[in-house]
């Protein structure tokens, strides 16, 4: 009888793999990743060393074991955006942040990015733009990979917006930007097209300097 | 870093020259050899070659230099200092202890902060730390999994998905209540049912022995099973095709149980009166009985029960195991010492072995008891061991049993407090966008942004003031509006527009893809602020974005009457904190216009000229 009762174990609504995710964790915990010196930052970057710390500093006390995974990257940023779902255009800012496309931002990836981005020439920040929209980061934006950024910004707008949203909207914008930047009518946006436009637009270039005195 | 010099003053040799300068006093205890670590304001000094025995740690290695405080010449980490007292001491004799009154996962924290792997926690403390953090991830484990499973109606389900939550969680609906009781209801009938089937009724007239009720009332149970038979086989079928995964589905040990509750009935009605087979029909007739076990899926205690028996399988199974061998032995004792009595009831040794079952269990029925000296002898020593070998692995059962049912308790209790936490989560997010709201209105976009970045710039170490954080922050929702051309609003108005809509019978309807950010608004706090400076960057991509739409879009609809007055002030200047005030006004009046009309075109072209009033003030 007892051995009936063992078969007729009924399955458990939860608790299926409680000893699997301990191991996990384990394992999880011996990725650790430790930045190279302070010198050699400083060298390769144009931030000072105190400001370095101060970067360090934070980024260690969000990511204690010293890289960031895709899944932290989007909550962390998705608390910027309480009102949409903000989850598809962290993960095309976490591959661009991701240089070398081994599935985790490391302090020195960010701190590069952040480089680029605070204290870069134009051309440097315009490269790193282009960078972003082009998702499989083979040196041409089409407009598959625009529209998909698109929806990416538009679905951080949640959808209690005014006026409402509608479906095609995207797909205008979309349209929109590629008659402005597409000059040879190829379907596709190249660097220098894009690099070409936004150095034409004077209000992208003013845009440009807004964050210089930040940090 | 500097090599480590020998310490004091003039050294004076034997020539009596001094042979080295004095260090200068700020240098001395880095030449010495001391460290000098304040964790949030308590101090804690070591010798710098105890740190970096560990060279793949924080603390032993470069990365230590982040925390490098130079005025005070002290490296300052922002940590918890009870916990860091752990960590030095793993420094200092290379054994890592895990406090008990610590919280696991701060530990854990700490230790992933310091670069040191749980691993090395010390035999003392290892076993302790383990099955905190197994009990930890087991409770996250359920948290998670009831969040998943009570999440907010996804509203497209399809009718399937819709009767498998059904069934899962009938407190969702109210037919699935009522489907629920009654399964429940019926189970319960057709058990009683087979159970008064067996009673004794009285004779009928015209037989003298007595019959039971199911002989009796043959027809009545007949008709009674069919009804239960039907509804159990029609909520096997409606849950059949509901599962996800029908093969699944089918392994599950439910729908074995409800199988074998309905099949002898099928059986039965398939096989006719043929005798050779109406032996085993009446055999498949017992099988009725396990539709008792379909109450497992009403009582949480019979799944508890359960699935402890399942956990604690290798208990007993060496009860089993040890039980079977202390039968066998005693059997074959008890054989041997009664062989010589005369009339013994001990006839071979599996006889003797239903005496030795009854006395171990403690059972003692009577109907076989030794009657030699030597056979008594070695009966009271039967039962005394059979008490001893099953009361051993009984408390690993039980303590297991207490386990998974405290664990079910906590469940119960978290899933009534769900209630309030989502009420809170959710003022938590209004409060955020609320504020942004509020700023909006205020027309303090950019004014405070330029004061607030000149204030950011002069404010390099350690200050970090919230309003450049908050200023980016709003900063960045404005931006993203003004490239989508699209404001954010708070639910109130949103639900009212959307009642405007309906009322106009309008065409559009939003983008279906977005559903509520699950995540919780934390405090913006000022650690943040360097994260937030990064991210708001790209959204001035976003502006570029924006800056093309306007040359574009006035082109594209230009249809009412409306569209010549704003023509006029479309100035297609960048600045936008001059004309955004005006923008909201200028929304204002298309929108009031627009209710005026109640035709749908007009509409139409009503909200997309608002559209074009917000890209050309921009």
């Amino acid at each position: 009888m007892g051995a009936l009762m063992v078969i007729f174990s009924f399955q458990p609504k939860q608790r299926r793999k409680a000893t699997d995710s301990v191991e996990d964790e384990l394992e999880l915990s011996a990725v650790r990743h430790r930045p190279e010196g302070l010198e050699q930052l400083e060298a390769q970057t144009r931030f000072s060393r105190k400001e370095l710390q101060i970067l360090y500093r934070g980024f260690k006390n969000e990511c204690p074991s010293g890289v960031v995974n895709e899944e932290t990257f989007k909550d962390i940023y998705a608390q910027f955006f309480p009102q949409g779902d903000a989850s598809t255009y962290a993960h095309f800012l976490f591959n661009a942040f991701d240089t070398d496309h081994n599935g985790s931002v490391s302090f020195e990836d960010f701190v590069m990015g952040l480089s680029i981005l605070l204290r870069g020439t134009i051309q440097e920040k315009l490269n790193w733009a282009f960078n972003l929209y082009d998702i499989n980061k083979d040196g041409y934006i089409t407009k598959e990979e625009m529209l998909d950024i698109m929806k990416a910004i538009y679905d951080m707008m949640g959808k209690c917006t005014y006026p409402v949203l509608r479906e095609e909207t995207p797909r205008q914008h979309v349209e929109v930007f590629f008659q402005k930047m597409d000059k040879n009518k190829d379907g596709v946006v190249t660097i220098d097209e894009f690099i070409d436009c936004c150095q034409n637009d004077e209000n992208i270039m003013r845009s440009m300097h807004l964050f210089e005195n930040v940090l | 870093m500097a090599p480590v010099r020998p310490s004091g003053g003039h050294r004076v040799d034997a020539r009596g020259e001094h042979s080295h300068a004095h260090p200068s006093p700020d240098k001395k205890k880095v030449q010495e050899g001391l460290i000098i670590l304040n964790v949030s304001g308590t101090k804690f000094q070591t010798w710098r070659t105890t740190l970096e025995r560990y060279p793949d740690t924080l603390l032993g290695s470069t990365e230590r230099d982040f925390f490098f405080h130079e005025e005070t010449n002290e490296y300052f980490f922002d940590r918890d200092p009870d916990i860091f007292r752990h960590v030095l001491n793993f420094y200092r004799t290379g054994k890592l202890h895990y406090p008990r009154q610590e919280c696991i996962s701060a530990y854990d924290e700490e230790l992933a902060f310091f670069g040191i792997i749980p691993e090395i926690i010390g035999d003392c403390c290892y076993e302790e730390y383990k099955d905190r953090r197994r009990e930890n991830a087991e409770r996250l484990q359920d948290d998670e999994e009831m969040d998943m499973s009570n999440d907010v109606t996804p509203v497209n389900l399809t009718y399937r998905e819709f009767l498998w939550r059904a069934f899962e969680n009938p407190h969702t609906s109210t037919l699935a209540l009522v489907f629920y009781y009654v399964t429940g209801f019926f189970i319960a009938i057709s058990v009683m049912a087979n159970v008064v089937e067996t009673v004794p009724c009285g004779t009928m007239p015209n037989r003298s022995k007595e019959m039971s009720c199911g002989d009796r009332y043959a027809l009545a149970f007949f008709c009674l099973d069919t009804a239960c038979v039907m509804i159990f086989t029609v909520e096997y079928l409606m849950r059949l095709v509901a599962a996800p995964s029908r093969y699944k589905f089918m392994k599950s040990v439910m729908s074995v149980i409800d199988v074998v509750a309905i099949m002898p009935y099928y059986i039965g009605l398939v096989m006719t009166d043929n005798d050779q087979v109406s032996g085993a029909f009446v055999t498949l007739r017992v099988f009725r009985v396990f539709r008792i076990f379909k109450f497992s899926r009403h009582s949480a205690g019979l799944r508890i029960l359960g699935y402890t028996l399942k956990s604690c399988a290798s208990e007993l199974g060496f009860l089993l195991f040890s039980l079977t061998m202390a039968i066998i032995i005693f059997a074959t004792v008890m054989f041997y010492a009664e062989k010589g009595s005369t009339a013994s009831k001990f006839t071979s040794i599996p006889a003797a072995f239903w005496y030795t079952i009854v006395t171990m269990t403690t059972l003692g029925y009577g109907d076989m008891v030794p009657k030699t000296i030597v056979g008594k002898v070695f009966g009271s020593i039967c039962s005394l061991s059979g008490v001893l070998v099953i009361a051993l692995p009984v408390p690993v059962i039980v303590s297991n049993f207490s386990r998974i049912y405290h664990q079910s308790q906590r469940a119960e209790k978290r899933r009534a407090q769900r209630k309030s936490r989502v009420a809170k989560i959710r003022a938590a997010k209004i409060r955020g966008t609320n504020s942004y709201m509020r700023y909006k209105q205020n027309g303090l976009l950019i004014d405070s942004l330029e004061e607030a970045s000149k204030k950011a710039g002069q404010a390099l170490v350690g200050k970090a003031p919230s309003p450049p954080f908050e200023s980016q922050h709003n900063h960045l929702l404005h931006c993203l509006e003004k490239t989508t051309n699209h404001e954010f609003v708070d639910e109130q108005t949103f639900q009212s527009n959307c009642m405007e809509i309906s009322v106009m019978n309008k065409s559009g309807s939003h983008a279906s893809s977005l559903s509520s950010s699950p995540h919780g608004l934390s405090s913006c706090c000022s650690r943040r602020h360097r994260k937030k400076s990064s991210f708001s960057l790209p959204s001035t991509n976003n502006q570029e974005l924006s800056t093309i739409q306007i040359r574009e879009r006035p082109v594209a609809n230009s249809r009412s009457s409306l569209n010549a007055k704003l023509n006029e002030t479309v100035p297609l200047k960048y600045d936008e904190s001059y004309i955004t005030p005006s923008m909201v006004s200028l929304s204002a009046p298309v929108v009031t216009s627009s209710d005026g009309h109640g035709s749908n075109t007009t509409t139409t072209t009503a909200y997309s000229q608002s559209n074009i009033v917000r890209v050309s003030a921009l």
